[in-house]
């Protein structure tokens, strides 16, 4: 981690723990834990985002979010 | 790997002044929110930052788009702009397109993605023979 880094302490569900720990073994933990926190306020930042243009710009009709929906590539 | 919404500066200029062109900014929006449906990644490649900071006003306003709204700028590496080159050789397109091989390249990066144009003509030339590539005109 480039970034000086910071110890936290949490406490999650012990099997999630073990699935996690198994699949990305003790040394991988912190870098998987940063990239899911750093993923998860992403997100809730982007849904912040998308709220407040709604609120000042408008909602967007439904027929552009389906032709967005079929945007994505289907692998 | 991950999905991943890449923006060009077309998309990022929408999103930076829809409260004022909001019929601009609809299709930008809308893949916006698609995004966030489906947990993806949204990116915007260092070099549309050349094409949309011109001057204090413009930059503002991209600023505001950038700063904790879950979209973030992600850094041209030396192996994404040696891939950006390679790609303009393959399209047979000259070095005034550098800026969209470099977001074809970036979008290379994802395990899938979808790229947010102004400019889906050339992006698709850049982009052709890659399925896990989708192009979304502004």
């Amino acid at each position: 981690m480039p970034q000086s880094a910071a110890k936290l302490s949490v406490s999650v569900p012990l099997a999630l723990a073990k699935t996690i720990r198994k699949r990305v073994g003790a040394r991988g933990l912190s870098r998987f834990v940063a990239r899911a926190m750093q993923h998860e306020l992403e997100r809730e930042q982007l849904g912040a985002f998308l709220a407040e243009l709604d609120a000042t710009a408008g909602p967007i009709a439904k027929t552009a979010i389906d032709q967005a929906r079929r945007a994505w590539p289907r692998l | 790997m991950a999905e991943a919404l890449i923006l060009d500066s077309e998309a990022v200029n929408a999103l930076a002044h829809a409260s004022e062109r909001a019929a601009l900014a609809e299709r930008a929006r809308a893949i916006l929110t698609v995004a966030h449906e489906r947990r993806a990644l949204v990116r915007v490649p260092a070099p549309v930052l050349a094409e949309v900071c011109r001057g204090r006003r413009l930059d503002a306003a991209v600023d505001r788009i950038l700063n904790g709204r879950g979209i973030e700028a992600i850094s041209l590496t030396p192996g994404c702009a040696r891939r950006a080159g390679a790609l303009l050789a393959k399209a047979n397109l000259g070095s005034d397109h550098a800026v969209d091989a470099f977001v074809v390249a970036t979008a290379l990066e994802f395990g899938s993605a979808v790229i947010a144009t102004g400019d889906p003509q050339d992006v698709s030339r850049l982009a052709a023979g890659h399925r896990q590539i989708r192009v979304f005109a502004i």
